[in-house]
């Protein structure tokens, strides 16, 4: 036997033994028991929990590593798989909306709704792709954002009908636990149904890794196999997220072993990554069944996976080729007459009507300065939050070239919700100088790891972005595991993570603004530098720019301008995506007017957001960062398509 | 500590402006005779708490953990009751009136009733309310004694005490926790003994109730159920199969607030003995 067969044949002999140890552990003792008379409570959940559940994994595996094999092979992108293209959260919110909002309709359609989800996310993925000639990178990192803000916005969702939450975020972590073989045999044949869809796109997946011309000399048609690649890839992703919920990364681990493997070639490649997935959900299913066993506690598969999952991200970055792209035609927007105008009287107008116009307790609309003392610190943050969130988009879009950087992508806001989780769960009960402390080390811990980290890859930063996506990843997952236990702490963490400016105080509004103006007036001085940054490394050098430096300082800068905003806002508000864009659509192109724009759009976006929330549903308040972000996404569809047209 | 001096003119002067932001104090409140000005969350007060009734013209506050501050401004309350779990807004509540924390359902050592016992004294002292106070805990007693001798031919019955989250996960109130407390008063026990942590509950997978090995065991299981909750449990061979989930030994119960206090107490006790007493 060669050395290079023991070295693929090793790891598959190891993962074999592994699997049939775990299962030994599980399924011998049920089945080697004496059969009780009557009713046999080993032998039930043998039948009807344990072996469902095992068969369960093995079809979801399968699926959701056939649908990442088939991304990763139709786009070229080592990166692509359901969790990290934002499939599968897709038809997650797709399903949560449904269930909050049509559960009559729920019954057969349940389906087709997480079809629809995924089709739509997938749809929105692509377009954006299509415009970046489906850079891996840009393609995942569009993929993640998407996925992030489903995620949360399911969360958020589910916050505010807390009836029906907890059954919703055991859904959304993605439990295993059966009843009934109901389950495995529906998923059973649909997931086989699809799979004999693979066979004819075979040959001609096998002649486009020979390159596209030649498969196209060939006589394959590469749109219609790519598209019909791609609708089963979705429908396999959709369907498995139907049936059990949200399995994160197992799409993406599969096919990145079978590739290490040494599997060549599109049949051995899907069939070994399939193989691969159904093996691995197995065995961390067992495993998990096993701990449960011992902790005796829900420990939902899906978030598990994902906990482990999301850092081979990581792992997987310094394996990609990435070239810096000067900002193309496509993202400069038309030249339109500057409407600075606008721009500076929107955000008074917006800190007059929030501090003046409220509701009574009879929810009669009021004019006038009686309560002005107490909504004035909470307009002030939002103030600043948005103003600095627009500011940290500025430079991070200039810095990336990338139209989807925003503060909420760097991973800054990940790590403060991380802190302060920490904080929640290590102290009993944290007051909220001690929670925000904590937010801030976690926020700087992040910082700190990403500055480390780009200083070793020459700060290339669409990885420093998908790291930073990365780590959002992961505090998706941990805090979904948390919220699906019930924890009446997982509460406090969403509360916060929704971004409500409630805990503003006169004091904390004062500081964040002055922190406002401190932050603010570097990037200003750095103008030059934002302005020559996005011709591209090379030219921006020749023209006198220190790069490494200014990438590190602006870097920097961005990064404590988000940690900053985020403790006054939350990490989900898109505001920091938006403002830039806003800004040079109102024809501020060069830096420095597009920062100040921005930073006033910023700011008066967030103030609007969080006066809406306080008198939408009075005396509910709706916290300003989910306000903010759900005008976020509908912007981002909005601006995708009116580019895809010109 | 001698209340009275504590109070402002209007408490002493028997027209106490209370706020309350916990359902369990609210509706001590209510059992002390003293209608609350402003409660957070009232509009769910019908579906989770039931009774006693909220009165009219109490001032909805929003969610509990960021109660409306223009309300409660506007309300000019004389005080304000929170429980540990508001920790971190009492120092903001204080700016607006004086603010008294309660331990109740959190567990701090000592049983939740005796906890929910002492919480009900504190809060009549403070608004001189003593004698209620001491109507209401004698109603308690009482309908425990009653409780009990009617349940004396289900002496140490055990009760598996559910909410279904979805028709593949249930949750199970255990020790410690109000119910817990009550069942042991009335002569019943919990039929679920693995230990639970600090909140009293634990979620797991449907299948984990087969678990419970106690022949006599009865499964009650609390409204709000998830539509079609039954539906697809009965497609199931594991629940069609599981004992606890016999005609015989399953009922379905109406909502109780799980982290309340005495008058959620006396409402458990009467809905779970009613419950037994029926069953032959």
């Amino acid at each position: 036997m060669t050395w290079g067969m023991t070295r693929r044949l090793g790891p598959i002999l190891v993962l074999a033994l592994g699997i049939a140890l775990l299962l030994w552990l599980l399924v011998a003792a049920p089945l080697s028991a004496q059969a009780a008379p009557g009713y046999d409570p080993v032998k039930m959940r043998l039948y009807h929990s344990t072996l469902p559940r095992l068969a369960t994994a093995v079809i979801a595996g399968f699926a959701l590593s056939l649908a990442g094999a088939l991304f990763q092979q139709v786009l070229r992108n080592p990166l692509a798989s359901p969790t990290t293209l934002g499939i599968s959260a897709g038809a997650h919110l797709a399903l949560v909306v449904a269930t909050l909002f049509f559960p009559a309709h729920l019954g057969l359609g349940r389906d087709a709704v997480a079809l629809l989800g995924s089709a739509l996310v997938a749809g929105l993925i692509m377009a954006l792709g299509a415009r970046r000639g489906f850079s891996p990178l840009s393609l995942v990192l569009s993929g993640l954002v998407v996925s992030l803000w489903c995620g949360a916005l399911a969360a958020i969702l589910a916050y505010l009908n807390d009836r029906s939450m907890v059954s919703l975020f055991i859904w959304g972590a993605g439990s295993l636990s059966m009843q009934s073989w109901q389950i495995p045999l529906a998923l059973g044949w649909k997931v086989g149904l699809l799979a004999l869809c693979c066979l004819p796109l075979l040959r001609p997946l096998s002649l486009m890794d020979l390159g596209d011309g030649a498969a196209a000399s060939l006589g394959v048609r590469l749109t219609r196999i790519r598209l019909a690649a791609l609708a089963v890839a979705v429908a396999l992703s959709a369907l498995v997220t139907s049936a059990v919920g949200v399995i994160g990364f197992i799409g993406l681990v599969a096919p990145v072993l079978a590739r290490l493997l040494g599997a060549r070639g599109s049949p051995v490649f899907l069939l070994t990554s399939g193989l691969i997935g159904a093996a691995l959900l197995l065995v961390t299913d067992t495993a998990i069944q096993l701990a449960a066993g011992q902790f005796s506690d829900l420990l939902p598969t899906g978030a598990i996976t994902a906990v482990f999952g999301s850092p081979l991200l990581l792992v997987l970055l310094p394996r990609l080729k990435i070239r810096h792209r000067v900002i193309g035609g496509a993202v400069a927007p038309p030249q339109r007459m500057p409407r600075f105008a606008l721009v500076l009287a929107a955000l008074p107008l917006m800190v007059v009507v929030a501090v003046l116009l409220g509701r009574d307790a009879g929810g009669a609309w009021v004019m006038g300065t009686e309560m002005a003392a107490l909504r004035l610190p909470r307009v002030m943050t939002a103030l600043a939050a948005g103003a600095m969130l627009a500011v940290a988009g500025v430079l991070l879009q200039r810095l990336t070239g990338n139209e989807m950087a925003s503060p909420e992508v760097l991973g800054i806001s990940a790590g403060a919700t991380l802190g302060l989780a920490a904080s929640l769960f290590v102290l009993a009960s944290p007051g909220l100088p001690v929670q925000l402390g904590f937010a801030g080390a976690g926020a700087c811990a992040v910082l700190a790891v990403i500055l480390l980290a780009t200083r070793r890859t020459a700060l290339a930063p669409e990885r420093v972005l998908l790291a930073g996506i990365a780590l959002g990843a992961l505090v998706d997952a941990l805090s979904g595991l948390l919220a699906a236990t019930g924890d009446p702490r997982a509460l406090a963490l969403l509360r916060w993570m929704s971004g409500s400016t409630y805990n503003a105080a006169p004091g904390s509004a004062m500081l964040l603004c002055a922190a406002a103006v401190a932050l603010a007036l570097p990037a200003l001085a750095a103008r030059r530098w934002l302005d020559l940054l996005p011709l591209g490394p090379a030219l921006a050098g020749a023209l006198g720019v220190p790069v490494g430096r200014a990438r590190l300082g602006l870097f920097a800068l961005a990064g404590a301008l988000s940690a900053v905003a985020t403790l006054g806002i939350g990490p989900l508000s898109f505001v920091g995506l938006m403002a830039p864009h806003l800004a040079r659509e109102a024809g501020l192109r060069r830096a420095l007017p597009q920062t100040v724009g921005a930073a006033l759009i910023g700011a008066a976006l967030m103030v609007g957001a969080d006066w809406l929330g306080r008198v939408l549903l009075f005396p509910w308040q709706i916290p300003a960062g989910l306000v903010a972000a759900l005008m976020g996404a509908p912007f981002l569809i909005f601006l995708l398509f009116r580019r895809g047209r010109t | 500590m001698a209340p009275a001096a504590l109070l402002t003119p209007a408490l002493a002067a028997g027209a106490p402006r209370v706020v309350s932001l916990d359902y369990g104090l609210a509706s001590t409140l209510l059992g002390l005779a003293v209608t609350p000005v402003g409660i957070s969350e009232l509009s769910g007060w019908r579906d989770w708490v039931v009774e006693p009734a909220m009165p009219p013209k109490v001032a909805e506050l929003g969610i509990s953990t960021e109660p409306n501050l223009e309300i409660l401004s506007a309300l000019a309350p004389d005080l304000i009751l929170v429980t540990p779990w508001l920790d971190a807004q009492i120092p903001r509540l204080t700016q607006f009136a004086p603010v008294l924390r309660l331990e109740t359902f959190i567990w701090t050592g000592r049983p939740i009733l005796d906890a929910c016992i002492a919480a009900t004294q504190t809060l009549a002292a403070r608004i001189g309310r003593e004698a209620e106070a001491r109507h209401l805990l004698a109603d308690m007693e009482a309908l425990f004694a009653d409780c009990r001798a009617r349940l004396a031919r289900h002496a140490g019955r055990a009760v598996v005490l559910a909410h279904f989250w979805d028709a593949r996960h249930v949750r199970i109130s255990a020790d410690p926790s109000l119910f817990n407390d009550v069942l042991l008063r009335i002569g019943l026990r919990n039929a679920w003994t693995e230990p639970t942590g600090n909140w009293g509950f634990q979620t797991l997978p449907v299948e984990a109730l087969s678990r419970v090995t106690d022949p006599g065991a009865m499964l009650l299981v609390f409204d709000p159920l998830p539509p079609g909750t039954f539906e697809t449990l009965d497609r199931s061979p594991l629940w069609r199969a599981l004992p606890l989930a016999q005609p015989e030994r399953i009922r379905r119960m109406p909502p109780v607030l799980l982290l309340g206090m005495v008058n959620e107490a006396m409402r458990f006790a009467r809905l779970v003995t009613e419950a037994v007493e029926a069953d032959a």
